[in-house]
């Protein structure tokens, strides 16, 4: 044994250990805060980390979560926390951490710093493509956008038709025209190709050299076969001539295919253009749809956009993580790696186990757990799961659970969302004109349910204000519909709204219903119902003068002129015919000629041949 | 550069008649397992752990190293051919399961059929190795050792700056 070598060996793993020991915390703090803003797209702070590699424990005592769409704000951060990680993984770059303990949890804090973080362009890849939630999304903030400034009230039949035209800009004459122009230039390029074509051409070639075979007066059999041959010539001709028409016939044949696309849609643009008109207007459609949608549709549906967020937010972490996973790769001579058993099967992070508590911005203490997060559900075999709620004195609660569900092929969430027992006192129960008194008294629930599986969704989010009373004394009457909606909603105590979003049997459908809607679509009928509907016929009178007989015109332009081309195609094809039917009977007489000079020539042989053996 | 002449040196004095036979045979073996198995390997921190603590000869434990690592690539296929009928073989998979669901077995990587294959076979290696190359280190000063010192490259080595600073460094040394 070597003395010295023995002392070099501890002082060398002294010395790894005292490194790591000194620098090990601050170097993991770094790297997780740099990794976790990547993800996070703004910057994670953690403050005070601490790795303990006795007793496996990670403890840290702030962690603010920079919100990227305003990074002055927190998406969340927590006060103290303590985390228990198991030490084998590390060794496989896996960070497994079993338990966590988040204290003071709070949602959108205020930042003292700017929380944006530029993301590396070696880290940024390529920009993800809008997901599906996004899409419903969108669509869900325009449906909130929908019927917001609808007026109900001072509406009149006799409306300024003139200045509205003016306004509105009309789109679908232009377009029409815009139509009409590209059609004109394609039927222009068809009549010149029929004219200039070479094909007729070489049909009077071909029928000049088929004129010009007498048939019947050639002798030698030698003649006839180079007329033979000459004719094949012709008729492979006269085959390439037929192909060529046929592509002319195949490329003017998807031209109309485009045309007719596009005259199919003239009458979406006058709908567009009349929807417009009436928009403009503000003359609303008295239903049951779209009063609700009117009174409770803006504040509904931001609120459930918003919800939607926070799932799209899961959904895209998640693909994010899992693209994160190393891939498994056999090089040459590396060996392969056998799996006696799933004991290393961990994904590169997971979470175990979530205990939080914390307060909601409205200051309820909310307390719960969320499991298994994890960057590959298919190896933890685990959905996330959460369950989060709490209640304060007043009898406010707020529960929120769910499960984010990547383990088969088609992604789930279902989120269930309850906030009951807030007073309403002193607000509004909705933005619109029709309801513009404000409650004395009220308590207020919502109840919220979002179910989707890849790209179907199902959900219902529902308001239930109960115990209802309205202040009418600020706001004197202001005409016959006022008086009638404060007496429809001076009797109810309670409305509940509820609205659907689902496109469970087809396209997103996005419904929104309400208690007091027939209330207001009887007192509106019987008040401005028929104001209405003589704008809104005066409107679709002025937008059906305007366009005038542009698509009558169109439609014939383009019957006629398809027509014309038809004919002179026709004309084409049947001259091709006519030709390749000459060339084939030309080829039956060549070789019925053949046949005949064939037989002429062994009839004389056989003469001569007898009379010089003298039969 | 400096170091590697140091280690030079010093297996071609440990050759002629300083070290044991012995001490250079286990300098082979140690460097040989180093050198047949893939280099990052946990079990070679404690190989490389053994050639500090144990008075074998370090130059002889590199200069195998340096062979044996090119030996490996071209038997890189022998060992992986090993390596799966271990991991194959019926009678093995208790143990194999039993080394597997063991973490510290498992960060050997010895479930990889050239971790394996290729450290089987420089310990069975080292069975005929470390006799052989007693044998060797005896028979090379009783006959080659003359004849190395002889040849031109040695007298080039030896006619180098780089060895003469050596030299003078170790003089200075002693």
């Amino acid at each position: 044994m070597r003395v010295k070598g023995i002392l070099f060996v501890l002082i060398v793993t002294g010395l790894v250990f005292l490194a790591s020991w000194v620098s090990i915390d601050s170097y993991i703090e770094s790297e997780i805060e740099y990794q976790a803003s990547l993800v996070n797209g703004a910057v994670v702070e953690i403050e005070d980390f601490e790795l303990s590699l006795v007793d496996l424990k990670i403890r840290w005592n702030q962690l603010q979560v920079a919100n990227p769409d305003n990074t002055w704000e927190n998406s969340f951060e927590t006060g103290e926390a303590e985390l228990d990680f198991l030490f084998w993984p590390t060794l496989w770059e896996r960070v497994i951490i079993e338990d966590i303990i988040l204290k003071d949890f709070k949602l959108d804090t205020e930042r003292e710093t700017d929380g944006y973080f530029e993301i590396p362009i070696n880290e940024s890849g390529e920009e993800a493509e809008p997901g599906f939630i996004a899409g419903v999304i969108y669509e869900i903030s325009s449906e909130a956008k929908e019927n917001v400034n609808t007026e109900f009230s001072n509406i009149k039949a006799d409306i300024n038709v003139d200045s509205l035209m003016a306004l509105l800009d009309l789109k679908a004459p232009e377009k029409i025209d815009s139509v009409k122009n590209g059609l004109e230039e394609k039927y222009q390029k068809w009549e010149t190709t029929f004219k200039e074509t070479d094909i007729n051409k070489e049909i009077s070639n071909i029928e000049t050299t088929i004129n010009a075979i007498d048939v019947k007066n050639i002798k030698e059999v030698d003649k006839v076969l180079a007329s033979i041959k000459n004719v094949q010539k012709l008729a492979k001709q006269v085959d390439s001539l037929k192909t060529r028409a046929q592509t002319i016939r195949n490329d003017f044949q998807n031209d109309f295919e485009n045309a007719r696309f596009s005259v199919g849609l003239i009458d979406n643009w006058i709908a567009d253009d009349y929807e417009r008109a009436l928009s403009l207007a503000k003359l609303p459609k008295i239903d049951a749809q779209n009063i609700a949608q009117s009174l409770f549709g803006q504040e509904l549906f931001s609120d459930y956009a918003a919800y939607l967020e926070y799932i799209a937010i899961a959904r895209e972490y998640s693909s994010k993580l899992a693209g994160g996973e190393d891939e498994e790769k056999i090089e040459r001579y590396e060996g392969k790696d056998y799996k006696f058993s799933d004991k290393y099967e961990w994904p590169a992070f997971w979470i175990q186990n979530i205990d939080l508590s914390g307060e909601t911005k409205t200051a309820i203490q909310l307390a719960g757990k969320i499991t298994n997060i994890s960057s590959d559900q298919q190896k933890t075999k685990e959905p996330i799961v959460f369950n989060l709620g709490g209640s304060d004195a007043s009898n406010r609660s707020m529960n929120l659970s769910g499960e984010f569900n990547y383990l088969g092929e088609d992604p789930r969430e279902t989120v269930r969302f309850n906030y009951s027992g807030f007073s309403l006192a002193g607000t509004k129960l909705s933005p619109s004109q029709l309801l513009p008194y404000n409650l004395v008294e009220g308590t207020g629930e919502v109840t919220a349910q979002v179910n989707i599986i890849d790209k179907r969704i199902d959900s219902e989010i529902e308001y239930l204000n109960k115990g209802l009373k309205f202040d009418f004394g600020e706001n004197p009457d202001q005409g016959r519909v006022q008086q009638l909606i404060r007496n429809a909603v001076s009797s109810a105590n309670q409305i509940n709204v509820t609205a659907l979003v689902d496109n469970v049997d087809g396209p997103l459908k996005v419904k929104i219903r309400s208690n007091i809607d027939n209330l207001f679509v009887d007192a509106l009928r019987s008040t401005i119902s028929n104001e209405v509907e003589q704008a809104r016929a005066k409107v679709e009178a002025r937008v059906k003068q305007e366009i005038g007989n542009r698509k009558e015109e169109l439609l014939s332009f383009k019957d006629e002129k398809e027509a014309q081309i038809r004919q002179e195609y026709d004309k084409l094809e049947t001259r091709v015919e006519e030709e390749l039917a000459k060339v084939t009977k030309l080829q039956d007489d060549l070789e019925k000629r053949k046949k005949e000079i064939e037989e002429e020539i062994k009839k004389k042989a056989a003469d001569a041949l007898r009379k010089k053996i003298g039969f | 550069m400096l170091i590697l002449l140091k280690y030079i040196a010093k297996l071609l004095k440990a050759l002629a008649s300083e070290a044991s036979p012995a001490q250079i045979a286990g300098g082979l073996i140690l460097g040989m397992i180093i050198g047949l198995t893939p280099v990052l390997s946990v079990h070679n921190l404690l190989i490389v752990v053994l050639i500090i603590i144990l008075k074998v000869n370090v130059g002889m434990a590199i200069l195998s190293f340096l062979v044996f690592s090119g030996i490996a690539y071209l038997a890189d296929p022998i060992f992986h051919n090993f390596g799966i009928w271990l991991l194959e073989h019926e009678g093995m998979q208790a143990t194999w399961t039993a080394m597997y669901d063991n973490e510290f077995w498992a960060i050997t990587k010895f479930y990889n059929t050239v971790v394996i294959g290729s450290f089987l076979i420089a310990l069975a290696l080292c069975i005929p190795m470390f006799p052989l190359a007693q044998i060797g280190v005896v028979q090379y000063r009783r006959h080659i050792h003359e004849r190395v010192m002889k040849t031109k490259a040695m007298k080039w080595l030896k006619g180098t700056k780089l060895f003469s600073v050596y030299q003078a460094y170790s003089r200075v040394r002693s």
